[in-house]
């Protein structure tokens, strides 16, 4: 038709993004939107569920809830922090050191993905059993009580969550290590800096980009997590996702369970508009290309 | 508006049914667009809200029912959707040798909510779900009557129902068996670990005793727990009220408040059990069959005051499309013979009458055991699931999830 090349060159782009934004706007612009009118209806399962613009299921739900929020935030940020303690000397040393091992530890740490999250949970049930091999050690060397356990509490849940996801924690990290320049290392050494002041000033400031993405790729699926609080913890550790299942499938309270989920959608993003400032990634998109 | 007459405008639908089926059966041939519509698309462009559900009622569905004729035809692909482990899959394969066509048995159904969250749009949109016989427990089964979710079963393909077992005949929600169809049944009790007790446990106070502090789970779903605390203070948990089953939840609740209950679990408690995490658990008889066979330890009592009896039912969702191969599969499955197969295999307790002599003969453990075939006493004292209204249903399922934690 009458397009110049020009404008046919600038269409190109936008053409190749089609099938992306198609998925984007079938599977999420329209459920959320969906989601978000059934949060604003009120009735019950038996007269039909009709839009009033109820906005106090919000306020009720935040009042009622609060509780299996802040425990959700508490255990999902609890979560991020080791499987960043863990994650950072582990990539570290796969981006550097790990010479020809390097592939094979990269599989391994992907290598639960081959089980079923569900399973790999249920598994960590026989393990952390109370009388199994594993608390009986811990019950030798004092970190558990006499009578103690550790399934059913919350340090399960915690540990639970950062075991399933640590490799989204590592991959990330992995990444932003390996394409380091090292001789920027080099170069801070060259200039009398200590191994430890090159690694705060120069490895760490690089490896930022990769910190953000792992703590998001953990954090965001942690808070919203209901099977790590189902398996190995009680009614005392459940989380919001477990609250929103409830809502959904056995009390069949739809606007609760769809305004429930929009607030932890909020919260979430607010605090990620926070993180990426502290960070100081405003650059983020610059330093990962 | 002109009164309309709720008979005629049934028999002119039948009558508009029965000509466009051409056209209704081209429209499922539109696989694509029915499953748009199934997956909600189809609600957010068209509909803002969720419809109710309570469009009809039992009287309605059973006029329905006795007008019911679904002719004999060639079976075809057909499906049947049942819980995993719950069926001797020999079972399935004489049926296909037997009568033809081709049954594909799905075990997707772990939990009667998951399930139902599942399908329910298609059911409120009455677009078919693409099964034949679905199996769900008492409460569950009870819904989809209530919501006239089902398609009822036309009793002359299903001769062989003469065999169910005079106590089931009828329930609530269903009086004369035009909809569910027992599959299995299972009591709710008391599973323990004998060496860790120290003795046999016996009664539904047990669960309360503060010697096993912290050592005791609880099912999550009222509708086996809050009836067996009630079965414990001698109500008649089948007629309870909706405030009985409140209180009992509040006596639960309290309770855990002081540490009584470990966790409140599903079907999950095996674990818990089997690894000596917990002493007692709320359990369900057919499970500790299975269970005891690892570990001989493990036993299953009979609360004294009464127990629960639960019953898995065979339904055929509304806008079945393979009805008379469903019923084919029901009466089947009524043969004594095919019966004790599936009750040696799943160790529930069967439905059908005349089982017992067949299974003394080919597997007398099981014919013997209390479990499967509860004793005449135990028998009197089974009650089953009492009958709520939906919004009931709801009140009753949050008092619960409070004390859940959900």
């Amino acid at each position: 038709m009458g397009l110049t090349l020009s404008q046919r060159r600038r269409l190109v782009p936008w053409m190749f993004a089609i099938p992306g934004l198609l998925w984007l706007i079938l599977f999420f612009a329209i459920p959320l939107a969906n989601q978000a009118q059934v949060s604003l209806l009120s009735g019950d399962p038996e007269a039909g569920y009709t839009l009033t613009w109820a906005f106090d299921t919000y306020t009720h739900a935040i009042a009622d809830y609060k509780e299996q929020f802040l425990r959700s935030f508490l255990y999902a940020g609890a979560a991020t922090a080791i499987d960043l303690v863990i994650a950072f000397p582990l990539a570290y040393f796969m981006a550097y050191k790990a010479g020809r091992w390097r592939n094979l530890m990269l599989l391994l740490v992907v290598l639960p993905f081959f089980m079923s999250y569900v399973l790999r949970t249920v598994a960590w049930q026989l393990i952390l059993a109370d009388n199994g091999w594993v608390v009986e050690r811990l019950r030798d060397v004092g970190l558990v009580s006499e009578g103690g356990r550790v399934l059913a509490t919350g340090p399960a849940v915690v540990a639970g969550i950062a075991y399933n996801f640590l490799p989204f924690m590592v991959l990330p990290l992995y990444v932003a290590l390996e394409r380091i320049d090292r001789r920027f290392v080099e170069a801070a050494t060259d200039l009398y800096a200590s191994h430890a002041t090159a690694f705060r000033k120069v490895t760490l400031p690089l490896a930022i980009p990769g910190i953000f993405a792992g703590s998001l790729l953990v954090f965001i699926p942690a808070c919203g997590d209901f099977i790590n609080a189902a398996l190995l913890g009680t009614s005392r550790q459940y989380m919001i996702g477990n609250v929103v299942q409830s809502k959904f499938l056995n009390v069949l309270d739809y606007p609760t369970a769809a305004a429930l989920s929009f607030i932890l959608m909020t919260v979430i993003l607010i605090g990620i508009v926070i993180y990426s400032r502290l960070l100081g990634t405003r650059n983020l998109t610059e330093a990962a290309t | 508006m002109p009164e309309l007459d709720p008979e005629r405008v049934g028999a002119e639908l039948d009558r508009l049914l029965s000509q466009q089926r051409l056209s209704r059966r081209r429209f499922l041939g539109r696989g694509a667009a029915a499953a748009l519509a199934a997956g909600g698309l189809g609600a957010v462009l068209s509909a803002c809200g969720i419809d109710g559900t309570a469009a009809r009622n039992l009287a309605q569905l059973q006029r329905e029912a006795d007008r019911i004729h679904h002719p004999s035809v060639e079976l075809g692909d057909w499906t049947f959707a049942n819980w995993p482990l719950y069926i001797d899959k020999r079972v399935i394969r004489a049926f296909d040798a037997r009568y033809g066509g081709h049954c594909r048995y799905v075990e997707e159904i772990n939990d009667n909510n998951d399930f139902y969250g599942k399908v329910r749009q298609q059911l409120q949109q009455g677009v078919p779900i693409g099964r034949d016989i679905v199996v769900l427990t008492d409460y569950m089964a009870a819904r989809w009557v209530r919501f006239g979710y089902v398609t009822p079963v036309d009793r002359r393909n299903v001769p062989n129902l003469d065999n169910l077992a005079p106590n089931l005949r009828s329930v609530a929600y269903d009086p004369r068996r035009q909809f569910a169809i027992p599959y299995q049944s299972g009591a709710i009790g008391l599973g323990y670990d004998i060496t860790q007790t120290g003795g046999e446990l016996k009664s539904v106070r047990d669960f309360f005793d503060p010697r096993w502090k912290g050592r005791v789970t609880m099912l999550a779903d009222p509708y086996d727990c809050a009836t067996t605390v009630l079965l414990g203070d001698g109500v008649d948990a089948s007629r309870a009220s909706l405030d009985q089953v409140l209180g009992a939840i509040e006596r639960v609740s309290e309770a855990n408040d002081a540490g009584q209950f470990r966790r409140f679990t599903g079907n999950d408690y095996t674990t818990d059990l089997t690894k000596g995490n917990v002493a007692l658990a709320m359990a369900y008889s057919g499970d500790l069959v299975q269970l005891q066979s690892d570990n001989p330890n493990l036993r299953f009592s009979y609360p004294e005051e009464g127990a629960m009896l639960f019953t898995d039912n065979m339904l055929m969702p509304a806008k079945v499309e393979h009805p008379y191969a469903a019923e084919t599969m029901m009466n089947y499955l009524y043969e004594p013979e095919v019966a004790a197969v599936v009750c040696a295999w799943v160790n529930y307790i069967s439905p059908v009458e005349g089982i017992r002599p067949l299974l003394e003969r080919s597997d007398p453990d099981i014919a013997s055991n209390e479990l499967i075939f509860p004793p005449d006493d135990v028998r009197r004292k089974l009650y089953t699931y009492p009958s709520f209204s939906t919004r009931q249903e709801q009140e009753m399922n949050e008092a619960m999830a409070k004390v859940t934690g959900a």
